[in-house]
């Protein structure tokens, strides 16, 4: 009786030792902190290894639901439904947020225009209105630049900006924030949007229905085009996850956000 | 006549898709092996009486957001059929438009159109095993009507609800066989998830038979019912098992000088599911089933009491990156008995018994084409 306690206790004691995985997935917005974090974390902690995964919020909190994953990533609120379905397969969903996120509006550093207001962004995107001079500016062809359809920060955009109407058919769909501030720096009658974390001064940055994007709008959650960033997990979390978590609303993860162009929890 | 209804269809398919969003086009197929030992009426020994492969059924649909608040969904339900020219037959499943927000209540839908019959447990039931709902096994309610319907959810993941008006006749019946009823069938269903890994639910349908007591020459029409059908349920989940419990009722009403023939009918259902992956790595399921249905109140030779017993065996496999399995492979065996007290005479001595195995694979795909 006692080998066996022996053989136990020492099991016991080299469980801390022994990798511990700890999988998330879902959203593409939500996964460059979701990676950068977790690399910091694995440096900080290396007998925990966690695996990250894109997909999409859905594809995170379906995957929640199905118990094939510990965290899901999530760039909305989960909803009834899902939470709903979740509960009856015995996952308890709880939310963390993670990060702050806006969508800032750019025009070309030449255009006179300071304001724009959401109904007219969404008219600008869905073709109705096609020249700078329909909305009080320059007679120049107005030039669409958008994210493309995979991209996080078009289902941003998609969802409070057009309210899910289709994007005109002449609009350039670029693959990065870079490339959308890149592509209005150079081109007089663009508009476009990127990240605030992205923006710099060769562009003009405009008020969206009164309010100008700042770190304390969208943190205030006055700007409309503004969000929070979500974490999932079945119940409240504990153990590595809950010290992930932790760790990314903690100071060195809200400063890895912060580095990948988001805006910090406080 | 044919090609312009098809060249209607594809028109129509076309403008929609043109306008549409986003269009999900999704299918679901099941091949099947059955055998199945019962009684043979001519020489009164139990044999082999059914033993073939067929792909027995498939859904195509496809689903299209036609703007923030607008959703359509069209099925169709294909089956393998030897009572038709072709050895395979079509059906509309669903046709229906979802519209959110018409209402100023959160998480409710408007449905109007072919759509779902939320009655028991029809819509929760996933064909981990190969068999239906007992709803749908003992056809108290039929899973797709033409009607209009609210649904939703409660707030912070407590449910959901639905309330419809129905034709009550199902999405099967058509032409001639479409009976000329003038009264519409009324549902309510009820779910609830307190807790975590608990559900509890209640259906209530109220339907009738038939147009009208009397027929047009006055006399008594013999065929008419009103039906009161009533389900509750519980499911509980607990780590790796899940214990679905279903109850069942109807209540059958005929005319007046009929009520000799009224009858009331219940049923039960213990579903338990032990699933094995977190302890051998592969997705596996096993499951059993054990079901009662009593309709020995009837008065006529329909009159039975069923017993059945189901054990069966999945193994989901191909699993998408939500962890959804594409493919299921599944081995069943289901044993019926009818008991003989309570069952009207072509059930005596064990002639409608059956002993029944079933292996299927069932596969399915979805794709947002654009």
């Amino acid at each position: 009786m006692r080998k066996y306690l022996i053989i136990l206790l020492t099991l016991s004691m080299m469980l801390p030792l022994v990798a511990q995985t700890i999988t998330c997935s879902g959203s593409t917005t939500v996964l460059p902190i979701a990676q950068a974090t977790a690399e910091a974390f694995m440096d900080k902690y290396p007998q925990i290894n966690i695996s990250v995964r894109g997909g999409g919020s859905g594809v995170g909190i379906a995957a929640l639901q199905n118990g094939t994953v510990d965290i899901a990533n999530s760039s909305r609120k989960i909803k009834s439904k899902e939470i709903s379905a979740a509960r009856a397969r015995g996952i308890d969903p709880r939310g963390y947020a993670v990060a702050n996120d806006g969508i800032v509006m750019i025009v070309h550093a030449s255009n006179k225009l300071k304001e724009l207001s959401s109904q007219q962004i969404r008219d600008i995107y869905t073709g109705k209105i096609k020249n700078w001079s329909q909305l009080g500016g320059e007679n120049l062809p107005i030039v669409i630049i958008s994210r493309d359809v995979a991209s996080g920060t078009f289902e941003v955009f998609n969802e409070k900006a057009l309210k899910n109407a289709k994007v005109d058919a002449s609009a350039q769909m670029l693959a990065s924030n870079n490339a959308v501030v890149s592509t209005v720096t150079n081109t007089p009658g663009a508009i476009g949007y990127a990240g605030l974390g992205y923006v710099n001064n060769d562009v003009k940055v405009l008020v969206v229905d009164g309010v100008m994007p700042s770190v304390t709008t969208v943190q205030e959650g006055s700007y409309p085009f503004s969000r929070k960033l979500y974490m999932y997990t079945n119940g409240k979390a504990n153990g590595n996850i809950a010290g992930y978590i932790g760790f990314i609303q903690g100071p060195q993860g809200q400063k890895i956000v912060e580095d990948n162009g988001f805006i910090r929890l406080d | 006549m044919k090609k312009h209804y098809a060249l209607i269809c594809l028109i129509l398919l076309l403008a929609v898709l043109a306008n549409a969003q986003s269009t999900k086009l999704s299918g679901e197929f099941w091949s099947r092996w059955t055998m199945e030992q019962s009684r043979n009426a001519a020489t009164g020994d139990d044999e082999i009486l059914k033993n073939y492969l067929a792909l027995e059924r498939g859904y195509l649909g496809l689903e299209t957001v036609l703007s923030d608040d607008v959703k359509a969904r069209f099925t169709i339900d294909l089956f393998s059929s030897d009572a038709v020219a072709d050895g395979a037959g079509i059906k509309l499943k669903y046709a229906y438009v979802d519209f959110a927000n018409l209402l100023p209540v959160a998480d409710m839908n408007f449905t109007a159109g072919l759509q779902k019959v939320y009655f028991g447990s029809i819509y929760d039931w996933d064909y981990s095993l190969i068999g239906k709902a007992p709803a749908d096994e003992y056809k108290l309610a039929n899973s797709a009507d033409y009607g209009l319907s609210i649904n939703g959810y409660l707030p912070s993941g407590l449910g959901s609800y639905a309330l419809g008006i129905y034709n009550g006749e199902g999405y099967k019946k058509f032409g001639s066989a479409l009976k000329d009823n003038t009264n519409f069938a009324y549902s309510g269903n009820l779910r609830l998830t307190p807790l975590p890994g608990l559900s509890l639910g209640a259906s209530l349908l109220m339907n009738s038979v038939e147009r009208e007591h009397l027929l047009s020459d006055d006399s008594i029409n013999s065929k008419y019912q009103e039906q009161m059908l009533a389900d509750a349920m519980i499911k509980a989940v607990f780590g790796p098992v899940d214990v679905m419990v279903e109850y069942l009722y109807k209540d059958i009403k005929h005319s007046q000088t009929l009520e000799a023939e009224d009858y009331s009918a219940s049923g039960i259902m213990i579903f338990p599911t032990l699933n094995l992956s977190r302890f051998i790595g592969y997705d596996v399921q096993v499951l059993g089933r054990y079901d009662i249905w009593d309709e020995s109140e009837r008065s006529d030779s329909s009159k039975y009491k069923l017993q059945a017993i189901t054990g069966g065996i999945n193994y989901n496999f191909m699993h998408d990156e939500q962890g959804t399995s594409k493919m299921n492979l599944q081995l069943n065996l289901t044993n019926k008995s009818y008991n003989e007290d309570d069952s009207a005479t072509p059930y005596a001595d064990g002639a409608k018994d059956q002993l029944q195995i079933m292996a299927q694979l069932k596969w399915r795909f979805s794709n947002t084409i654009n």
